[in-house]
Parts: structure tokens; C-alpha cells; sequence
């Protein structure tokens, strides 16, 4: 490892740590600068109606307790840092006395199996697709770019109620919600699996499609910018076949979709979770959109934690594949 | 009488712009060069020596457009024949091109040995990869530059040694004919010399067998090159050997331009020639008669009407201008007093 | 300026785009205008497909024109006052001694009927006289109900033959006849059919397309404003201020700013979501992009000689960055704001979807309309698609036409992508 190398893997993991902790803070206050006492509604809710004054006190007093509400805002980061680190992220409001760990526990895998190859399948067909653009320019520009800047201005959420509407309640090719019959459990049968996989097709195209957009319109200017490179005019010259000079070129454009790709991932999972609402997929985002609605602060700011870090992580990786992989970078970062 | 390695015959092209109008940056030029002699050519920014590069590798591709004329490469008529044929017959073997901004000139994430190894295999030629290895590895150490860079990428190697590489990438087939764009006008003066010094070389032990090379820095082609040519508006103005061009221009542009760098100024390179005001034509509506009548301070009213044909001197002399030698030397001489 | 303006309007993708857009304006400017409805205003029960709709049940003020639909009319005196009732009313009059041999139980009598009934009922009469059959309190009430029914509906059930003056014409339509929709009293049409509420989708629509409007403008106008003034700061004054900056943008960065912004709203609770506040709260969320590009560029201006020029003439630092940086910037500005509105627009839609919206009793927006939608099951059990194509439609149509006012300016000022 170079000195340039080390010092480039400093200042990365630096700002990893950097956003890591404001993600944590921000996690923190912002769910408490909420109006509104979240104890008294469950006091509220679960108190019988003939309680006494005193009933109530004790019963406010309990929950604050149980909550860690009685102790100062320091006590309470304390409470809060402790329990993103040990996993539990305390206790859910709504559904009290259950861990937030636990209910969120098994949908951040459905969201990862779901979003993580969707993001990857969309990025590598939007590449193709953006490179071929630049390519075939005037067919490109003349017929088909207005309707690709058409669709790829329909919403994620737009795409996914579509997709829903067509191919699951009009030609019924994909169940409608869920991401296996509701009559099944869990296990590894093959009716299960075949389940689960016909339940997963449409969730994944729609953010497939959500991935591919933005993409291919990065590809596209990166690949023109490319083809107008000296080297493609110097390679011609020494007389390199258009198709080997076609492969620099997409090649060369798409190491920096891989920054690109770093860069858009946020905006990609919040579509995304939108867009597991719509096909009730059980994920990070169905979870969020049930605990918004149910004013469960804990689980949503559990929610938004996991999804930060998750996009930190990705967006970090893919900032340390991309040095290596591309040789521009690698010579002015690690020189 | 030595071989000719490069004859072109009143070769036109033409640039043909987003609104569809034509521009003919090359028109009408006529050259020849020996074998293992080298030609300069000078002129402004913009009078299309650039597009005379371009034009005589014979392979056109968008904006530019092959509209008339013969490029004869040892004795082999390249023009009008299968592009494809060009590109895999022609280009880097027989003629080679070192691009003016050399810098870039190399793909950023293919090493230099393997960007080889394409070049060998576009043009079908009878060697495997351990071969191609051995011979650019030979070809390195020949030209005195270290074998490893084959191993790096061009964004590892340093301003110089990337120009150096260009150079030998391009000379790799033994090309008959190499073109050398302003190969190196990018450079710091040490790089200069070493760029011009293994250019020299390669024409002495044959590994090139001709060469062109243009720029705007005369001094430097006094040092390099055999013949000098000065180009104005997309025509030949003046050609001659490179110590008649230099102490005895004939042209009212070349005596311009010769002045401009005898006496050289800071800045003058990017600007503009001091000794001569204006700018060249505009060549989408080229003027009717000489095209330099416009900045010419010897311009006579007929000037402006009658394009003068170039004429030949003898000994390799050409010049396009209506007055006769005697008349321009009279005109110079009374000038210098 | 003006030279650049027409080049601009010469683009014909920025040409399309804008006319698009102004079109979208225009229609949520004018269409009040036209349609007085309140758009948040019930008028039926849950989804109505799109059509004309007419009021089954009363036909007054009708104008010049009255429609007798017959075998309506009948069904509904049918259905009003069955036959046992009117038997009912029959007895009674028998019972007070009218004389009811002119009259029966049938369609035909039924307006005699009410007619006499209406002569001789009388409430505080039937008490004190307590006519036979009819003596008890439980007798006396159904009298009395039958006769609130009757002064109820009969208005509507007779108005078919009430004429208005002597100008009234009434005419008599067959059950084969075809009426001119217009000239039915009381009849609605609705292009877009009634959404959950039965409020009509079109009028919610283009109110909500105005709101929606209006918040990628606010969140567009703030992002920019933001992002031009950190990045005209870091960029031009440079030094610690950049990187204090820089290491606040570096944060927003790579924090999501959808997770962002679903922390803030969900702080913030339904109540205090206003429609301004949403829009503000995404404006100042989504600063740091077009801070980032403002400050990169005004750096690699900053040290031009016109800027180095003005510098040395002691221009003020207002004046140098106001007539030396940003009309070199100005286009990337602009095209900066455009691609903020549009993120705006699709912001609060996501945040809608998520049950993050503005107040859903205040106004309607387009992510509200998508909410709706899907928690009333538009897409599937309802399968109203009126309730939810337009919206995704329309919120496609103004990114569209943003987007390719967007690469139309581009393709004007970065020329390498033009040929």
C-alpha cells in the first residue's frame, strides 16, 4: 500500500465516521423535537376507563420509566447510542412491549434481498441502455430520446402502481401484495420458494425500472464525452477496429457510473421503499410506513438509522472499489 | 533520384459544418518527400495545417470529408480504395500519426502494453501475444525508454515520457510515412529535445521512412526538418528547403511569419503573429483572388481580384504570389534599409 | 442576453417542454374559473367512474324544462308510500268520514290522495277526536310519521306536474325517449369520475397540480437560493469558512436526503405539515448539490482575469460576485432550479405515498391523491384507475416537461453534446 493510498483510505473512512455520527445524532433529536407526549397516548390507550387521577400518574410515570424518558437528554443518547450498538433499538411504542430489533428484524433482509440486486440489475441495464444512446446518436436522439426522458419522468411509486395495476390485478400474472401467500409459512419447500419468487418479480422490476433512468442518462453523456476523447481519434488512426475502440470508450464511461452509482443510491432506496409499499413486500419500508402511521417514533428512527448506514456502507464500498478499479483515480488519489 | 515515399496530388477535403455548409480546410495541395526525408510545415492556427495531417492518413471519418485528389504512398494509391482496407492495410503501418495533444492521446485505463498488443492485432498480423511482448519490448529499449512502462498505465507516466510513448506506439509497424501533429509544443524544453532528438533518430536508422512534421515554432523545424512549407487559408503559399525558407522566404506570409519568430516576443505564440495584423480568412467564404491579399502590405487592387497560380522556381522552390521574385526581392531589400 | 434567450426558445426540446409546462399552468390558473366546486367537496360515496352523472331524486329548479320519467315517478311513490300505507290513509279518511269512493290505493289516485289527505290531517285534530281505528297513542304516531313522509317527499315526488307559473311547460317524456344531457336539472359531469370521498378527481386534480406546483417552486426557489449562497460563499471567500461549509454539505450529502426528510416530518406531526412548511423543510434539505457544483465553478472562476481585474479596481465583494461570477453561472443556475423544482414535486409526492403529506384536511396535493388512492384501494379491490393514472400522468407530464427544458438548455450551453 502506498503513502498516497493510506492517506486516500484515511480521508475516506474519516468521513465515514463524520456522517456515521451525525446520522446517529440527527437519528436521535429529531424524533424528540416531535409534539406531543408519545406516553400519554399509550397511557391513553391502554388505561381503563374508571382509572383514577393517581392510576394514570403512576401508569405515565411507569411507561416514562420503561422508556427511558425520566432520565436527562445526555441519559437519553446514552440510552439510545447503546441500544443501536447492542442491536435492540429500545422499545417500540405501538406495539409495546415488543423490541424495535424485533420488529424490524426480519424485514431489513427482505429489503436487502429485494433492493441490492434491483439497484445492481438496473444500474448495469441503464449502462447498456445509456451506452447505446450515445452510440446510435441519431436514431437515439430523434426517436427515442423523448420517449426515455417521458418515461423515466414517471414517478417510482407511478412505475410500481402501474406495473401492479397491469400485471397483477388486470392480467393477473403476479400475486397482488405480500412476499408469499399469506397462507404459508416460512420454510424451505419448494412451494414456498416458488411463492416467494413469484411474489418478488414485480417489487424488483419496478425498482429496476426506478434504477435504470437516471442511469442511462449519466451513461449517455458520459459515453459522449468519451467518444469525443483524443484517444478515440488516436486509436483510429493507428488503425484499432471501431468495436475494440466502442469497448475503451463504454469501458472508460462506466468506471465513473460506479461514483455515479454511490451518489444516486439514496435517492434509489427512497423510491424503492416507496415502492415496497405499494406491493405491501414486507421490508424496511412497509415497517416505516406502519410505524409513521402509528406515531412508533422508535421504529422509525430505527428505520432511517438502518438506511442511512446501509447507504453509507454502500456508497463507501463502492468509493473504494471504484479507486481501484479505475486507474484515473487511482493515479490522482493516491499520488 | 531517391524513392518517393509519400506523393499527393491536389488533394482536397472538406469540413462540412452542423449547418450543412462546406468548408474546404485543404484544397488543392501538392507534396512529395523522399525517402528519409523529413518536411515541415508552418502556418497560423487555423490556416488548416492541422486538417492536412488529418487529411493525409487517407481514412475520413465526421466532420471531415475526402472530396478530391491522390495520396500515393510508396507507389500504392490509397485514395479511393475500402476504408476498411485503409484502416487495416494503411493506417499505422504504412502511415502513422502522432496527435497534437498527445497527452490524452492514450486510453487512460488500458496499459500501454496491452493498448500494443491491440494495435499489432488490428492489423492481422501473423504474431501472438508473447511475440508482440518481445518486440515492443525491443522496440523500448531502442529507443531508450524503460521497458516497464509497458506495465503502466499512461496516467502513470510522466508528461514526457507519455509523449515519448505515443511516439513509439505510433512507429511500432515501421510506418513509411509519420505524420507529427505538434508533437511537442505541450512539453518543457528538456522534454522538447528529447522528443526531437529520438524523432531524428528514427528517421536516421529507418524506422520511420519519411516524416511530416508541423508546428508553428520555426526555429524548430530549422533544426529538424529538411524541407519547410508554409500553409495559408487551406492552400500551399511556399516551399522550399529549410535554410532558403528560413534566411530567404519569398512570400510576403513567410517573410511575416519568419520575422515574427526571428524576433520571438512572450505570448506571441497563442495570440497572434506580430509582424503580420489580421487573421486568417474565414474559409466558408473564402475571398476571390489571393487569399493573403487582405493582411498583404503589398497588395495591389488586382490582388484582391486574380488568385495567383504557385509557381515553380526549380530546385524544389514553389511560391504563389503575383509579383515575381525580383520584383518581392527588390521590394525586401528596399524594406531592410 | 436576449441573443441567448433566443436560442434558448430555438431549442425545440426546451420549446416542447416549456409549452408543456405553461399549458399545465395555465389550465390550474384558468380552470377555477370555469368550475366553481370545491375540490375537497363530497358528492357521492366513494369511487364514481367517470360520466355524467344525474340526480336520481329531485328534479326542482329544473328551468324551463321538466322531465317526467314515468315509470321512475312510479317506482318512486312505490318505494316512498307502499300500498299498505296508503290503505293506512284510506281508513283514516273513511274513519274521519270523507268521502274517498273517487279514490284507490293505486299510482293513478295516489296524487287525489295525498291531495285529500292533505286537507283533512291534522295532528292536534286526530288527538282530540280520536276517530275509530285510530284511538291509540301508538295508531296516532304512525298517522303522524306517515304524514311527516308524506309532506317530505311527495315535494319532490310531485313536482313533476307543479308548473312554474303560467310560463311552465311540461312536458311528458316517454321511458323510450332520449333527453339532451344538459337539459337534465341537476345533472353533473365528471370526466374523472369521484375519488374515496366523492369528491371529483378533476377539480382535486388540477387544485392539487396548482398545490403541487407550488411546492416544487418553494422547495425549488429555497434549494437554489441556498445552494447558490453557500456555494457562492465557499467558493469565492474560501479559506474556513469553505470548509466549514463544505464539511456541513459533505454530511447532507451522503446522509439520504429522503431519510432526512422523513425524520423531519414525522417530528413534525400531521398537524403543523402546512403546505409551506412541507415545501420549506424540502427546500433546505436539498441545498447541497447545487452548492457543491456553484462552489466549484465559482472557484475555477475566481482567479480569471476579469474577476482578477475587478478585484484590483476595489470592487465591492457584491459587486464582483454579482457582475463578474454569477452571469457565468447563470445558466447552470437556472438549470439547476428547474431539476429542484421537479425533485420537489416528486419529494412530497414520495413523502404523501409514506403518510408523511402535508395536512391531508387542508388542501389536496398530487402525493396526497396517490395516498388516497392506495389506502382506499384504487389500484386493486376498487380498481378505480380515474383515481390514480391522471395523478401519475400528471406528475409524469411536469417532470417531463421540466426535464426537457432542462436538456434543452443544456444542449444550448455544453455545446459537446449538442453535435
Amino acid at each position: 500500500m502506498t503513502k498516497g493510498m493510506k492517506k486516500y483510505f484515511k480521508k475516506k473512512i474519516f468521513w465515514f465516521i463524520i456522517t456515521f455520527i451525525a446520522a446517529v445524532i440527527l437519528n436521535f433529536i429529531l424524533p424528540r423535537l416531535m409534539p406531543g407526549d408519545p406516553v400519554n397516548s399509550i397511557v391513553g390507550k391502554n388505561i381503563s376507563p374508571g382509572a383514577t387521577q393517581e392510576q394514570v400518574q403512576e401508569q405515565i410515570a411507569y411507561y416514562k420509566h420503561q422508556f427511558g424518558l425520566d432520565k436527562d437528554i445526555f441519559g437519553q443518547f446514552w440510552d439510545f447510542v447503546k441500544n443501536a450498538f447492542n442491536g435492540t433499538f429500545g422499545v417500540s411504542y405501538s406495539q409495546y412491549p415488543r423490541l424495535v430489533s424485533d420488529i424490524i428484524g426480519s424485514s431489513i433482509w427482505w429489503t436487502v434481498a429485494l433492493q441490492l440486486p434491483a439497484i445492481i440489475v438496473g444500474w448495469l441495464l441503464g449502462n447498456l441502455l445509456g451506452a447505446m444512446a450515445a452510440y446510435k446518436r441519431s436514431v437515439y436522439d430523434k426517436v427515442l430520446m423523448p420517449v426515455t426522458l417521458f418515461f423515466s419522468a414517471i414517478p417510482a411509486f407511478g412505475a410500481a402502481v402501474i406495473l401492479l395495476v397491469l400485471f397483477a390485478v388486470t392480467l393477473g400474472w403476479a400475486p397482488v401484495n405480500g412476499a408469499f401467500d399469506p397462507g404459508m409459512i416460512p420454510s424451505f419447500s419448494w412451494k414456498f420458494i416458488s411463492s416467494v419468487i413469484a411474489h418478488y418479480q414485480l417489487p424488483f422490476w419496478s425498482i429496476v425500472l426506478i434504477s435504470i433512468g437516471g442511469q442511462a442518462v449519466g451513461m449517455r453523456s458520459m459515453s459522449i464525452y468519451e467518444l469525443n476523447a483524443d484517444y478515440v481519434k488516436y486509436a483510429r488512426f493507428l488503425g484499432i477496429k471501431d468495436k475494440k475502440i466502442v469497448r475503451y470508450v463504454f469501458r472508460n464511461a462506466m468506471l465513473p457510473q460506479v461514483t455515479g452509482l454511490a451518489m444516486s443510491i439514496g435517492s434509489m432506496v427512497g423510491g424503492a421503499l416507496v415502492a415496497e409499499t405499494i406491493f405491501s413486500y414486507p421490508g424496511l419500508g412497509m415497517s416505516m410506513y406502519a410505524a409513521i402511521n402509528s406515531s412508533d417514533y422508535p421504529v422509525i428512527s430505527a428505520c432511517t438509522l438502518i438506511i442511512t448506514i446501509m447507504v453509507l456502507i454502500a456508497s463507501f464500498l463502492l468509493d473504494i472499489i471504484y479507486a481501484f478499479i479505475d486507474p484515473r483515480v487511482k493515479a490522482a488519489q493516491f499520488d | 533520384m531517391a524513392k518517393k515515399m509519400l506523393e499527393v496530388h491536389e488533394l482536397t477535403t472538406k469540413y462540412i459544418t452542423r449547418q450543412g455548409e462546406d468548408v474546404y480546410s485543404v484544397d488543392h495541395v501538392s507534396l512529395d518527400i523522399e525517402e528519409g526525408k523529413s518536411l515541415g510545415i508552418a502556418g497560423e492556427s487555423g490556416c488548416g495545417k492541422s486538417t492536412l495531417a488529418l487529411s493525409l492518413m487517407g481514412y475520413y471519418f465526421p466532420p471531415l470529408h475526402y472530396t478530391s485528389g491522390e495520396i500515393i504512398i510508396d507507389g500504392k494509391n490509397i485514395s479511393g480504395m475500402d476504408p476498411d482496407v485503409v484502416r487495416k492495410t494503411v493506417l499505422g503501418s504504412e502511415v502513422a500519426y502522432i496527435p497534437q495533444a498527445a497527452m490524452n492521446a492514450l486510453n487512460p485505463t488500458r496499459k500501454v502494453g496491452k493498448f500494443i498488443e491491440d494495435v499489432i492485432e488490428a492489423h492481422e498480423l501473423p504474431m501472438d501475444k508473447k511475440q508482440i511482448r518481445e518486440m515492443a519490448e525491443q522496440r523500448f529499449a531502442k529507443l531508450g525508454l524503460p521497458v516497464e512502462a509497458l506495465d503502466k498505465y499512461s496516467v502513470e507516466l510522466s508528461g514526457g515520457m507519455r509523449q515519448r510513448v505515443v511516439i513509439a506506439i505510433s512507429t511500432i509497424l515501421s510506418p513509411k510515412v509519420l505524420i507529427a501533429d505538434e508533437p511537442s509544443s505541450a512539453l518543457d524544453v528538456t522534454s522538447q529535445k528529447m522528443v526531437i532528438k529520438m524523432m531524428k533518430d528514427m528517421l536516421a536508422n529507418g524506422m520511420v521512412k519519411s516524416m511530416i512534421f508541423i508546428t508553428h515554432e520555426l526555429p524548430l523545424l530549422y533544426n529538424v526538418t529538411d524541407d519547410i512549407m508554409v500553409m495559408y487559408a487551406g492552400q500551399i503559399v511556399e516551399r522550399g528547403t529549410a535554410h532558403e525558407m528560413v534566411f530567404d522566404p519569398i512570400h510576403p506570409y513567410s517573410r511575416g511569419l519568419m520575422r515574427s519568430i526571428l524576433v520571438p516576443e512572450e505570448g506571441t505564440r497563442d495570440v497572434k503573429l506580430t509582424a503580420i495584423p489580421g487573421t486568417p480568412p474565414n474559409l466558408k467564404h473564402p475571398p476571390a483572388g489571393c487569399r493573403f491579399a487582405d493582411r498583404c502590405r503589398y497588395a495591389t487592387p488586382a490582388c484582391k481580384v486574380q488568385q495567383p497560380p504557385l509557381f515553380d522556381i526549380g530546385g524544389g522552390r514553389t511560391y504563389r504570389c503575383s509579383f515575381s521574385v525580383d520584383q518581392l526581392k527588390e521590394v525586401y531589400a528596399h524594406e531592410d534599409e | 442576453m436576449k441573443h441567448t434567450l433566443r436560442n434558448v426558445f430555438h431549442s425545440p426540446r426546451f420549446l416542447v417542454g416549456f409549452i408543456i409546462f405553461m399549458s399545465i399552468l395555465l389550465t390550474v390558473l384558468i380552470y377555477p374559473w370555469f368550475v366553481h366546486r370545491d375540490p375537497l367537496q363530497g358528492l357521492g360515496k366513494g369511487f364514481l367512474e367517470p360520466g355524467t352523472y344525474v340526480s336520481v331524486y329531485d328534479t326542482n329548479n329544473a328551468g324551463t324544462y321538466r322531465v317526467e320519467l314515468p315509470e321512475a315517478n312510479e317506482n318512486r311513490l312505490e318505494s316512498t308510500i307502499p300500498v299498505k300505507d296508503r290503505q293506512t290513509m284510506l281508513d283514516f279518511l273513511k274513519a274521519k268520514g270523507v268521502d274517498v269512493s273517487a279514490l284507490d290505493t293505486s299510482n293513478e289516485k295516489f296524487h287525489e290522495l295525498i291531495e285529500v289527505w292533505k286537507e283533512n290531517y291534522d295532528e292536534a285534530d286526530a288527538k282530540k277526536n280520536k276517530y275509530e281505528g285510530f284511538a291509540t297513542q301508538a295508531k296516532r304516531n304512525e298517522l303522524r310519521r306517515l304524514n311527516n313522509r308524506l309532506s317530505e317527499d311527495t315535494s319532490a315526488a310531485m313536482s313533476v306536474t307543479k308548473g312554474e307559473g303560467d310560463s311552465a311547460t311540461t312536458t311528458a317524456v316517454a321511458g323510450s325517449d332520449y333527453v339532451k344531457v344538459d337539459e337534465v336539472a341537476n345533472s353533473i359531469n365528471l370526466p374523472l369520475g369521484t375519488d374515496n370521498f366523492g369528491r371529483d378527481t378533476l377539480t382535486e386534480l388540477v387544485k392539487a397540480t396548482g398545490i403541487s406546483l407550488l411546492v416544487g417552486l418553494i422547495a425549488g426557489s429555497i434549494a437554489t437560493v441556498l445552494g447558490l449562497l453557500v456555494g457562492l460563499l465557499a467558493g469565492y471567500v474560501g479559506g474556513l469558512l469553505d470548509d466549514i461549509l463544505m464539511f456541513i454539505a459533505n454530511i447532507f450529502t451522503v446522509i439520504p436526503g429522503f431519510v432526512l426528510l422523513i425524520l423531519i416530518y414525522s417530528a413534525l406531526g400531521a398537524e403543523s405539515r402546512g403546505i409551506v412548511t412541507c415545501a420549506v423543510i424540502i427546500g433546505i434539505t436539498s441545498w447541497v448539490w447545487t452548492a457543491r457544483s456553484v462552489r466549484s465553478q465559482v472557484i475555477s472562476l475566481r482567479n480569471r482575469d476579469h474577476v482578477n481585474l475587478s478585484k484590483l479596481s476595489g470592487h465591492s465583494l457584491f459587486r464582483i460576485v454579482t457582475t463578474d461570477i454569477l452571469p457565468y453561472i447563470a445558466s447552470y443556475v437556472v438549470m439547476a432550479f428547474i431539476l429542484q423544482v421537479s425533485s420537489g414535486i416528486l419529494a412530497e409526492a414520495q413523502l404523501s405515498m409514506l403518510g408523511l403529506g402535508p395536512n391531508p384536511n387542508e388542501l389536496p396535493t398530487l402525493g396526497l391523491m396517490m395516498n388516497w388512492a392506495k389506502l382506499f384501494g384504487a389500484y386493486t379491490s376498487s380498481n378505480a384507475w380515474w383515481a390514480y393514472f391522471p395523478v401519475i400522468l400528471m406528475i409524469a407530464l411536469i417532470s417531463f416537461s421540466l426535464n426537457l427544458m432542462n436538456t434543452g438548455l443544456d444542449q444550448v450551453f455544453n455545446p459537446t453534446l449538442r453535435d
